[in-house]
Formats: C-alpha cells, sequence, structure tokens
C-alpha cells in the first residue's frame, strides 16, 4: 500500500495537470500530449514509421499529404526550435515562413499552451528520425498559392470560438481543452463552410466528412442518442460500449489517440460533452414488428437473410463478433446516411485493447438492392433507433448518388 | 418464429416450395431440411469458409457465399451448388467421377482432416469458372490463387497442397496463359 501522503500527492498532481501521474519528466508529458492531440493520425502513414507523414489527406481543394515530423534535420523538423514549432502549431507558420495549409488543424491548436507545445516538441525530438521525404503536397490553382492562406488565417486563424468557462468546473475546463483544443474533435465534428473554416455558429453540431457524418456532440443530441458520461468515457477508452463499436475515422482516432487517455481526462471529455448537468440518457424500448411500416416489416426479412447471422435475431449482437444493434447509437442519428454506408461498404476486421476485437463485416452493396435496402434501413432503425420516419426509395438512391458524386 | 414458402434450385433440381422458418440459417436448411451435410459448420460466424456453397448468379458468373450467416430465405429463387453436386454419379446416385477439382485434391493429399475440404473445393470451382471466363496470366497465377482460397481456413495447415494442386488444376485445364 502506497503511503497516504503519496496517495495525496498523486491526486492533487492528476486533478492540477491531469496527465498520468507517472508521466514525470517533459518528455513523458509530451508524449501524452501528443497522443492527446492525435499526430499520428496524420503524420503516419498507413503501415509507416511513426510521424514520418506520407498519408494523403483528401480536401476539397486537393490532396494534401500529412508531413515527416520526426527530428530528421533534411526531412523533418530536426531543425526547429521550440518557438518554432510553437509558431507552426499555433500560427500554422512554417519555419522557413511560409503557411502551412490549414489541414494541420493550427486553427484549434491555436490555443495549445507554450508548456505543451513546448512537451510535444520535447517528445518528438526522441522518436526515430526517418531520413526520407513525404510527397509533396501539390493543389491546383488558386489553392498552391501559400501566401493566400494568409488572408484566410486572418479571417479565421484565431478557429472557432471557445465557450466561455466561466464559472465551469477544473474537469469541464481540461475537457475544453481536450475536446477542443488538443483534440481537434471540431475538425470534423463542427461543419466547414465554403473556405473550408470551421462555421462558428455551428460549433460540434455535425458535419458529413468522406461521405459519413461526423455526428454531433452537442449535449442533448448526444443523450437523445443514447450516452452518458460513464458510457461516452469508456467507449473512448476501449473504443466500444453498449452503444457500439467505433468505425470509420473514429477507429484510428480511438487506436492512436483516446486509448491512451488517462480515465480523469476521459471523464473530463464527458464532463464537457455532455455538460455538468447531463441531460438525462434517452432509453429506448424495442418496437414489435407489427407497429413497423410496410416497408420495414418487409425489412425484417432482409435482416434475417443477412445480417442476424452475426448481430443475432433480436438484435443483441455477438460479443467479440458482431456489436449488437439493441442500443445501438447509429440507428439512432436522423440521418441514415452512416447505417446505408456501413450495410454497402462493410467494416474491416477491428482490434480494440487487450484481446478484444470485432471481426470484420462484410459489405452488401451487392447482394441487396436499392429496394431491399431502404426496407432494411426501416426496420433497423424504427426497431431499435427510436424513429418513426420511413425511409423511401427515393432517400436512399438520393444518398447513394451523392456518396457516388464525392 | 413465423415460415414463409422458400423455392430454389439446389445442384440443378428444382426444390418445390416449402415452408421453412423466416430465420433459419442456410446451413441449418441443407442440413435437417434436405439432409446435404457435406457443408461444414466451422466458426459459426462467417471467418473460416468451410461452410461455403456456390451461388450461380443470372449473368452467368459463380460466388461463394457462407451459409452459416446467411438465411435459408436469402437463396429464395436463386441457384446454389453444394459440394454434393460437383461430381458426376450414376444411375445408382452412386459418385462415378469426381470434377477435377476434387480428383486433384485427391491426387496430391491436399487435405487432411477434410472438415474445410467442401469449403476449399467451392471456392477452387468458383476460381475455375471464372478463368473460363478470363484466363489468367502465368505471372499473376499464385496471385490469382491466394486471393481466391486465402480466405479459407485450414486449421491442419494444409495450405501449400491446396494452392499447389489448384496451380495444378488450372494449368492442366488450361486456364493459365503465358504471361
Amino acid at each position: 500500500m502506497k503511503h497516504p501522503l503519496l496517495r495525496t500527492a498523486m491526486a492533487v498532481g492528476l486533478a492540477a495537470s491531469g496527465v498520468f501521474a507517472h508521466a514525470e519528466t517533459q518528455v513523458e508529458r509530451g508524449e501524452y500530449l501528443t497522443r492527446a492531440a492525435d499526430c499520428m493520425a496524420c503524420h503516419t502513414a498507413k503501415g509507416g514509421a511513426p510521424y514520418a507523414g506520407g498519408l494523403p489527406i483528401d480536401s476539397p481543394f486537393g490532396t494534401i499529404y500529412g508531413t515527416n515530423i520526426t527530428p530528421s534535420k533534411d526531412h523533418g523538423i530536426g531543425l526547429y526550435n521550440d518557438d518554432e514549432f510553437f509558431a507552426a502549431l499555433n500560427e500554422g507558420i512554417r519555419r522557413d515562413g511560409a503557411n502551412l495549409y490549414p489541414a494541420m488543424p493550427y486553427t484549434s491548436y491555436h490555443r495549445v499552451t507554450r508548456e505543451d507545445s513546448d512537451a510535444i516538441h520535447a517528445y518528438l525530438k526522441t522518436v526515430e528520425p526517418i531520413e526520407r521525404a513525404a510527397p509533396e503536397t501539390s493543389l491546383g490553382f488558386p489553392f498552391n498559392v501559400r501566401m493566400g492562406i494568409t488572408a484566410w488565417n486572418l479571417l479565421y486563424g484565431d478557429g472557432v470560438p471557445l465557450e466561455s468557462a466561466e464559472g465551469k468546473s477544473e474537469a469541464w475546463q481540461r475537457g475544453q481543452y481536450l475536446v477542443d483544443v488538443l483534440g481537434h474533435c471540431g475538425e470534423c465534428h463542427t461543419p466547414r463552410g465554403m473556405t473550408g473554416a470551421m462555421q462558428p455558429d455551428k460549433r460540434m453540431m455535425g458535419a458529413v466528412l468522406g461521405g459519413y457524418l461526423a455526428p454531433s456532440l452537442l449535449a442533448n443530441d448526444l443523450a437523445e442518442r443514447g450516452w452518458n458520461q460513464d458510457d461516452l468515457s469508456s467507449f473512448l477508452k476501449l473504443g466500444m460500449s453498449d452503444q457500439g463499436a467505433m468505425f470509420n475515422e473514429m477507429y484510428p482516432v480511438f487506436h492512436n489517440s483516446t486509448q491512451y487517455l488517462a480515465d480523469p481526462d476521459l471523464n473530463a471529455i464527458a464532463t464537457f460533452l455532455l455538460g455538468e448537468q447531463p441531460p438525462e440518457a434517452k432509453v429506448l424500448t424495442e418496437v414489435a414488428l407489427d407497429e413497423l411500416s410496410t416497408s420495414a416489416q418487409r425489412g425484417r426479412q432482409q435482416y434475417l437473410n443477412v445480417c442476424a447471422g452475426c448481430h443475432a435475431v433480436s438484435g443483441e449482437g455477438k460479443p467479440h463478433i458482431a456489436v449488437a444493434m439493441r442500443g445501438n447509437t447509429t440507428l439512432r442519428l436522423d440521418d441514415p446516411r452512416n447505417l446505408l454506408r456501413v450495410i454497402e461498404d462493410g467494416i474491416d476486421e477491428q482490434q480494440f485493447t487487450g484481446f478484444e476485437r470485432m471481426q470484420p463485416m462484410p459489405g452488401f452493396a451487392d447482394k441487396l438492392d436499392q429496394q431491399e435496402l431502404t426496407d432494411l434501413l426501416n426496420y433497423l432503425r424504427q426497431t431499435w433507433g427510436g424513429t418513426d420516419s420511413d425511409l423511401a426509395l427515393a432517400d436512399v438512391q438520393a444518398l447513394q448518388q451523392e456518396a457516388g458524386s464525392e | 418464429m413465423a415460415s414463409r414458402s422458400l423455392q430454389l434450385t439446389l445442384n440443378g433440381k428444382s426444390v418445390d416450395p416449402a415452408d421453412i422458418p423466416d430465420d433459419l440459417l442456410m446451413i441449418d436448411y441443407l442440413h435437417e431440411y434436405k439432409n446435404l451435410t457435406g457443408s461444414r459448420l466451422g466458426c459459426g460466424q462467417g471467418i473460416c469458409h468451410a461452410c461455403v456453397v456456390i451461388v450461380d448468379n443470372p449473368d452467368g458468373t459463380s460466388e461463394e457465399v457462407r451459409t452459416c450467416i446467411t438465411g435459408a430465405h436469402y437463396f429464395a429463387g436463386k441457384r446454389v451448388r453444394t459440394i454434393e453436386g460437383h461430381a458426376i454419379r450414376d444411375e445408382e446416385g452412386k459418385v462415378s467421377q469426381l470434377n477435377p477439382i476434387q480428383q486433384r485434391f485427391v491426387d496430391e493429399f491436399a487435405f487432411q482432416c477434410s472438415y474445410c475440404a467442401p469449403g476449399f473445393v467451392n471456392a477452387a470451382t468458383v476460381l475455375v469458372e471464372k478463368l473460363q471466363r478470363q484466363p489468367v496470366a502465368k505471372s499473376q497465377l499464385e496471385k490469382v490463387v491466394e486471393d481466391s482460397l486465402g480466405h479459407h481456413i485450414c486449421r491442419c495447415t494444409g495450405y501449400v497442397r491446396y494452392f499447389s494442386a489448384t496451380r495444378n488444376v488450372l494449368t492442366e485445364l488450361g486456364l493459365v496463359r503465358e504471361g
């Protein structure tokens, strides 16, 4: 048993810094913060060396490649000093004075503290230098003119204004820092305007990205979809909860970032997102077959034909194989596109913490026709999604067309 | 559980419509209703592929479908082949000639315990039929066999002989061109 004084000291340390008790050195803190800021996501190519760049990031303006941020002097950021690193992180200014493309979320990182920036830099200096150039980003005119970004920065460089922290608890404030600043969650969950900047009046209201909806993270919307604080923080820690498992873009976020966060930080995130007086999570009851629409009743047979083998006849799922449909948060989104995309495209096998995994889900784009897909969506959403909305064939066709035109 | 009428074609013969539970999985239908027990229930979760049958599509292509995770009614109106449907039988119903893949697997002792063999035979049959439409270049042979059979699991680890026998039978059937 630890000395009571030591335990108190650790507890105080945790509360004050919100990071691992063992993160004592600047490099250790930096490693933790680098995880929290999920630098890995963009600066590591699939199967590539950590932080060596090369990941293609599709934007409406062209493909932007994540850069090499290892300490390589020729190809990475080995020549950066702390001031230059801070300028890149906070202002989007490269060491040579050029503007970074705003794919680098410096409008979110704008409020990263100098102390944290130095710690992240200290950690990045310890990773293995990779002597290899990441592919050069080459956008078409006018987006290839980096000078143009200066004007953009004047308008948007400060990012979406943060909600006032006045009167808020320490946990809430820490959560805000993790969500809005380090975690840069708004980069996906806040819709962007024509110029590609996050829209301040639509903070965290959900946005479509790569054909999937990054859903609203507003407290009432989360509660409506069945989230409470415990489930939300355990979802970030384990990648899964009663509401389902991470997939699409959130899976690497979990894999590279949220699974490494300490419990106080995860709770802080949940406190910030759901609020200090969280709305009650809505609990749904299953709707009986004879209360469903005609289309949904037809959809039940599609469910039994191609889904129930893994998700089970009554929708309870199978551990380590397939998530439950009962209570699943994706079924509860008003927008059916994520459900449609998952059914059409499937999901690769996914590993979670420990030995937990979910096996691959096949895509059914070539197995179900449009009417069958519509019926299946209606069955899932009306039975377990708490909606009485009945999608028409044209709704599904429109979503497919939208996905195809991207 | 409610039931509904199911009609399909099994190994070239039309099956009379019968009342089948809505949620019956295809593997149980084959085993319990049609006494076709050659399709094997392995993992029961769509991974090992021991349970696959072949579905003949209207466009002339064929594909594998896993019966342990697919409902019987998915196959309504479809043409399905199981492992029992490949060999030629005499008037008494006894096997008189194996199909070229089955024969090659026997000749090369490709299978050991045989539990996975029906799935491998079906996968290789689908591959033969695909290459009959479009032969493969020799340089791509290894890859095409890997892509077609690689998702089948053999717990005796007999992959080398399965893959080798498949390459040989494809060559023997004239489905591999130079290049």
